[in-house]
């Protein structure tokens, strides 16, 4: 991961240490069985999750998989069906002007005023959360500078383009220099640039303390998290650090191996580091290991003693759309393999369990190879079958493995 | 044909969205139907009589009880008191208790005698010329049937004064006062007689701040709802309390703006007289725009779109155009339909501005009351609505 995640990271792995401004020790949002039903429609079920002080929290998943519900139960615009939820410390039902003034929030939509400027409107913002005179033309100024909307301050909001108007919107959520950000997709509609910029100011924040929840549309963002909840058909099924769901995904890391005459890579699946083999071409395999780089070395040398000479060999990383992919369509199986009434499993304990995904990632076209006929049968099958056997905690929400603190 | 496709497209699309919204649909059609349908069966469109006072004075020669005019009878006027103290019978006519004060001649007789018409003075006390002049036709045919009722008490008595005095000196009394020899004096104790222009200026100004102020108003939330600023708000450290305080301070603002503005044009262009102080008028103004912007509120909070709340604050200013007294008097309508209008802040401001412009005074003080209660009530319910609308759905 990204040098400059390091500390949050450390937050997200270690025991949490005292926040710098956020006085809740541990986690800013803590969320527990959360349900949200609209008449039939469940739109989140049973959603279970500590997102830790002084980090950022990713919320991704597909169109309709209960992000913005989530979102707007965070803020209390919306009242959960069942569940517990803190935000602060606080019930957001009944959240406390005190709690509120900690909260930044930005929606989806452009929610501001078009007859204001836009400085005017960051103003009203600023006055709302009741940032007094100096402070609030310090930070008004700060805020359209960072976003790079001080040259348009006196510009009509109507009449700033779409990129312009998210970034407005996102400089009204950090006007008050709140100690947690909820953004509904803060970087939708910005040109790259602008979208690095927002990352950095991001993770500038909460270097400083700050936790921020935020949606995004851009699966590759998700690198920029320092935890990634992954919500599919309104359940939670992914809850860790973006490297780590990519190993959910792929059932361990994955070294591609060329070789340079015709290999069997089965001949590999007996060997106590590896877990599991894919044949993509005549020449080249890909081989799933807990641990690229102290695999590499074993790998080449038992290539070696079967005879075998290794052209070129390196790690193969998916991209994030292929993970959350692989992520949704594996959980989507295990729920249809899951006996009617029973309890699916715990999502994230039982992608780790087996390397299933693997080969669905393997498959993608970017990194696959011409693949041989055989490769194309499904092993993992029964694996996922009995994946979805796995139980859930016997008392409570299922356990997430040990190094996925937030999930429970 | 692609044309027509986009065409029938636009229009269907059209269609639809207004039926998806069935209170929208509901106000449109209902709305205006219910309001025909209260002014058909509550209007009778017959003008209440005016309650009359009989001022007799004992030099006359006519009866000075009730019981002297039981035969009596003109058309649109009931005579409730026979009285001879004339100034308690005018203050009677000052307090609204009655409207007309009719004051007998003293000596017809004499006069007759004399060549002379008597007089029948009729007093009215009402500063709008419509009315002005309806009471000056009910005075002339009230001399009509004084004169009528004399003719008869002649030839009741057998010849009558009047022949007898006309074998004595008929020659010397004009024809004119033979024919009619009582004829009315109409004399209005209000302190202006306004012109139709500046009678109507403070109504029309009374119904403009509270359209103003339900229209702005009421469409500002229902746009913050839609556009997720309630949203905003909802998270926000904002109270309901405050949203709506900031909401009627803005509003208020803008009404006391414009009604300084209109009063000064009224004043100064159409030359509506100011009998009041105008520190009074603004306290009336600024009641008729504390309930008006409650009522604002209360539409806003029952809208789910800004075209419902279009519709409902047209609706607002359709009864008030009927039923608020600016066109048609509230006693000519039923009972039930004349609480409903009282329920309407604009009939009390209409009252109270016309009062306090062209008269100097507030004939009903209980007025400021009900205008009052009526604004605490409405921005109450509406502040609770509000309230729910904060909180989590």
């Amino acid at each position: 991961m990204r040098g400059r995640s390091e500390p949050a990271i450390r937050s997200v792995l270690l025991p949490p240490e005292p926040a710098r401004r956020c006085d809740i020790p541990g986690s800013a949002i803590s969320a527990e069985g959360l349900t949200r039903t609209f008449d039939e429609l469940v739109a989140v079920s049973d959603l279970n999750l500590e997102v830790p002080t002084g980090s950022i929290v990713g919320l991704i998943g597909p169109s309709g998989s209960g992000k913005t519900t989530t979102i707007r139960m965070l803020i209390g615009s919306l009242e959960p069906s069942a569940g517990r939820l803190r935000v602060l410390g606080d019930d957001p039902a009944r959240l406390k002007t005190r709690t509120r003034e900690r909260i930044g929030y930005m929606p989806q939509g452009f929610a501001r005023y078009a007859d204001l400027t836009a400085a005017e409107n960051v103003d009203f913002a600023a006055s709302l959360y009741g940032l007094l005179l100096f402070r609030r033309r310090r930070r008004r100024r700060a805020v359209l500078e960072l976003l790079d909307l001080w040259g348009v301050r006196n510009r009509r909001a109507g009449r700033l383009s779409g990129g312009m108007k998210r970034r407005l919107d996102l400089a009204c959520a950090l006007v008050h220099e709140p100690e947690l950000l909820v953004l509904d997709e803060p970087t939708a509609g910005i040109d790259p640039i602008l979208r690095r910029t927002v990352w950095d100011e991001l993770h500038r924040l909460r270097d400083g303390g700050v936790t921020a929840l935020v949606t995004t549309q851009y699966v590759t963002e998700a690198e920029e998290c320092d935890v990634v909840a992954l919500l599919s058909g309104g359940r939670l099924i992914g809850f860790a650090p973006p490297e780590e769901l990519r190993r959910q995904a792929l059932g361990g890391e994955i070294l591609e191996v060329a070789a340079r005459d015709v290999f069997d890579a089965a001949t590999l699946d007996q060997l106590p580091f590896v877990r599991g083999t894919h044949q993509t071409g005549l020449r080249e395999f890909q081989v799933v290991v807990d641990d690229a780089a102290t695999a590499t070395l074993n790998l080449v040398s038992a290539i070696e003693a079967v005879g075998g000479e290794v052209v070129s060999v390196g790690t193969f990383h998916p991209t994030f759309d292929d993970v959350f992919a692989t992520l949704i369509k594996h959980d989507e199986e295990v729920r249809a393999a899951a006996p009617a009434g029973e309890p699916t499993p715990e999502p994230a304990r039982a992608l780790a369990a087996q390397p299933a995904p693997a080969r669905a990632l393997a498959a993608q076209p970017a990194p696959a190879q011409a693949r041989p006929a055989e490769a194309e049968a499904d092993p993992a099958a029964p694996e996922a079958a009995a994946a979805a056997e796995v139980p859930s905690a016997p008392d409570g929400p299922p356990q997430a493995p040990p190094d996925q603190p937030g999930a429970r | 044909m692609k044309a027509l496709l986009r065409i029938l497209a636009l229009a269907g699309k059209e269609i639809v969205e207004v039926f998806r919204r069935p209170g929208a649909v509901l106000s449109l059609v209902l709305g205006p139907f219910l309001i025909l349908a209260v002014f058909g069966f509550g209007y009778h469109g017959v003008r209440r009589e005016l309650q009359a006072i009989l001022v007799v004075a004992p030099t006359s020669g006519l009866p000075t009880t009730a019981e002297g005019y039981k035969t009596f009878e003109t058309r649109g006027v009931t005579l409730v008191d026979v009285v001879q103290d004339r100034a308690a019978a005018e203050q009677r006519l000052r307090t609204d208790e009655i409207d007309l004060v009719i004051i007998a001649p003293s000596d017809p007789q004499a006069s007759f005698k004399d060549g002379r018409h008597s007089e029948l003075t009729v007093e009215i006390n009402v500063s709008d010329p419509v009315q002005a002049n309806y009471a000056g036709f009910l005075a002339e045919t009230l001399a009509a049937d004084v004169n009528a009722e004399i003719y008869r008490l002649g030839v009741a008595a057998g010849e009558g004064y009047v022949l007898k005095i006309a074998g004595e000196e008929l020659a010397n009394i004009p024809a004119e006062v033979i024919a009619s020899p009582t004829r009315a004096v109409t004399i209005n104790l209000a302190p202006s007689e306004p012109g139709i222009v500046a009678f109507y200026g403070p109504a029309a100004l009374a119904l403009v701040l509270q359209h103003m102020a339900v229209t702005l108003l009421a469409l500002s939330i229902v746009r913050e709802r839609t556009s997720g600023a309630m949203e905003l708000f909802r998270v926000s450290p904002l109270r309901a309390t405050e949203l709506v305080i900031g909401k009627v301070l803005a509003f208020g603002l803008l009404g006391s703006f414009l009604a300084a503005v209109s009063m000064a044009l009224l004043i100064g262009v159409l030359g509506v007289p100011m009998l009041s102080q105008p520190v009074t008028v603004a306290g009336v103004v600024a009641l008729l725009l504390l309930a008006s912007l409650g009522l604002g509120l209360l539409i806003s909070a029952v809208s789910d779109s800004e075209r419902q709340a279009v519709q409902l604050s047209l609706l607002a200013l359709l009864a008030s155009m009927f039923f608020s007294g600016f066109v048609l008097r509230i006693d000519e309508f039923e009972r039930p339909v004349q609480i409903a209008a009282y329920a309407l802040p604009v009939t009390h401001g209409i009252s109270l501005l016309q009062d306090l412009l062209l008269r100097g005074a507030i004939t009903h003080p209980w007025q400021v009351g009900a205008l009052a209660v009526l604004a605490a009530v409405l921005l109450l319910s509406s502040w609770a609505l509000l309230r729910r609308d904060l909180r989590p759905s």
